[in-house]
């Protein structure tokens, strides 16, 4: 039974479910969507996802959305079963935390990371817009405030709970857009977010998967 | 070992926990901060929530923050254990659609609700300011659009993914917020299967009790 993810791998919620996929030892197939002007017709509304949004993942008859709900379903079916890579753990109070932290990525890493890639990659690429620099302002100076909270928490840390989890891989994908955008001070000027980062980068899965997208952006000119 | 709660009883977030303490009959003390300028403190920064928020759990000395994580956390632990009250399924597959529900919630169900609580719930009362008609029009815009999703959502089911779960529990805080307190309770009445399902949620003894616990 095939696993098929609907999705665009430049866009960062699809990658979410791609490097999950990864570093479970998943094969896929990603079926990009005709156009995403198709997201929002009736079948797809129909049969896909009901707001009109990717990634959608079908394993085998079974249909689930939204990238982090997708990431903690294949990993509570395949964890362990590929490889020995553990993405919740299995103490209940160990993937309490992982839970916890997965929460901070999505109420507040995210918001301000979500507009600087808007901004930076994509407002003049697809939308024909300038970078709005009050925009990009505000969302740095939000960032910078969680990654002192981060810096703090990852005080004699490898990663965010300790072990490698999904609380460190939901937010590789941005993360890796806005780094490497003219905005690295921000993790750089931190050691502990800094090693945090730099560890994530050379992880196999996130070298593979940051090359691949590398030349979707390389290739857009063209 | 007991449970220990730190909110304020109309925190949305806050009442997230109640209600799923109380749906697992948990038993807990909830202690309510003297005010909101108690959340900034250094200390508990340190040792409470290192971004000044509510609600945050102790269970015994485990310390956990997040509401809905508080939530799952909870569920996964002790669900089954004081009463058969089943709030993530052991089936993988329905865990994953609950867990979809609750993502809904999350991004799309909960901003456009939260626009009419904060402007026509807090703003005065909390924050001294008027509501803000343009965000409320905002709000009213989207919030119409996702309920008419949920209508076909909860065709055939009594709730989100068909038995009663954390997903619905944390659509009731703010849904009791607009549709009682602020009185928009005809988004929901005009939908026969949302009004059902409201009605169903709301009339769950933990839910209704929370809720009448508001202040």
């Amino acid at each position: 039974m095939t696993i098929r993810l609907i999705g665009y791998s430049a866009l960062y919620p699809t990658l979410r479910v791609i490097i999950c996929l990864k570093e479970l030892g998943l094969p896929y197939e990603l079926e990009p969507p005709a156009s995403y002007q198709s997201l929002k017709d009736e079948d797809y509304i129909a049969n896909k996802h009901p707001f009109g949004k990717i990634p959608v993942l079908f394993d085998g008859d079974f249909r689930i959305t939204e990238s982090r709900a997708i990431c903690r379903y294949l990993t509570s079916k395949y964890q362990g079963k590929h490889n020995d890579t553990i993405l919740i753990p299995n103490d209940v109070h160990k993937a309490g935390l992982v839970d916890q932290f997965i929460s901070y990525e999505l109420s507040y890493y995210d918001p301000p990371l979500s507009k600087l890639v808007y901004q930076e990659k994509f407002a003049k690429k697809f939308f024909n817009k300038d970078p709005d620099p009050e925009v990009i302002k505000q969302a740095r100076e939000e960032l910078a405030k969680v990654l002192d909270v981060y810096e703090k928490l990852l005080e004699g840390k490898e990663y965010l709970n300790g072990e490698y989890s999904l609380a460190d891989l939901v937010l590789c994908p941005g993360t890796n857009y806005v780094y490497g955008a003219g905005h690295s001070d921000l993790w750089d000027s931190r050691p502990n977010v800094k090693n945090w980062w730099n560890r994530l980068c050379n992880r196999d899965t996130n070298k593979k998967s940051f090359e691949e997208i590398k030349s979707f952006w390389e290739n857009l000119g063209k | 070992m007991t449970i220990k709660l730190i909110g304020f009883p109309y925190s949305g977030p806050t009442m997230r926990v109640i209600i799923t303490l109380r749906e697992l009959g948990l038993p807990y003390e909830f202690e309510t901060p003297a005010n909101f300028e108690v959340l900034k403190t250094e200390d508990f920064l340190a040792n409470k929530n290192p971004f000044g928020k509510i609600p945050v759990l102790f269970d015994g000395d485990f310390r956990i923050i997040e509401s809905r994580s508080i939530c799952r956390y909870l569920a996964s632990k002790y669900q089954g254990k004081n009463n058969n009250t089943i709030l993530i399924p052991n089936d993988v597959h329905k865990a994953g659609l609950v867990d979809q529900f609750v993502s809904f919630e999350i991004f799309y169900y909960d901003p456009p609700a939260f626009k009419f609580v904060s402007q026509e719930v807090f703003a005065e009362k909390f924050w001294n300011k008027n509501p803000d008609p343009e965000i409320i029009k905002q709000g009213r815009e989207e919030l119409i659009k996702v309920l008419d999703i949920y209508e076909k959502l909860l065709e055939g089911k009594e709730y989100l993914n068909g038995e009663f779960s954390l997903a619905d529990i944390y659509h009731s805080p703010y849904t009791h917020y607009v549709y009682g307190v602020a009185k928009h309770s005809e988004l929901w009445d005009s939908r026969p299967n949302v009004k059902n399902w409201w009605n169903r949620l709301r009339n769950r003894e933990a839910v209704k009790k929370t809720l009448e616990e508001i202040p």
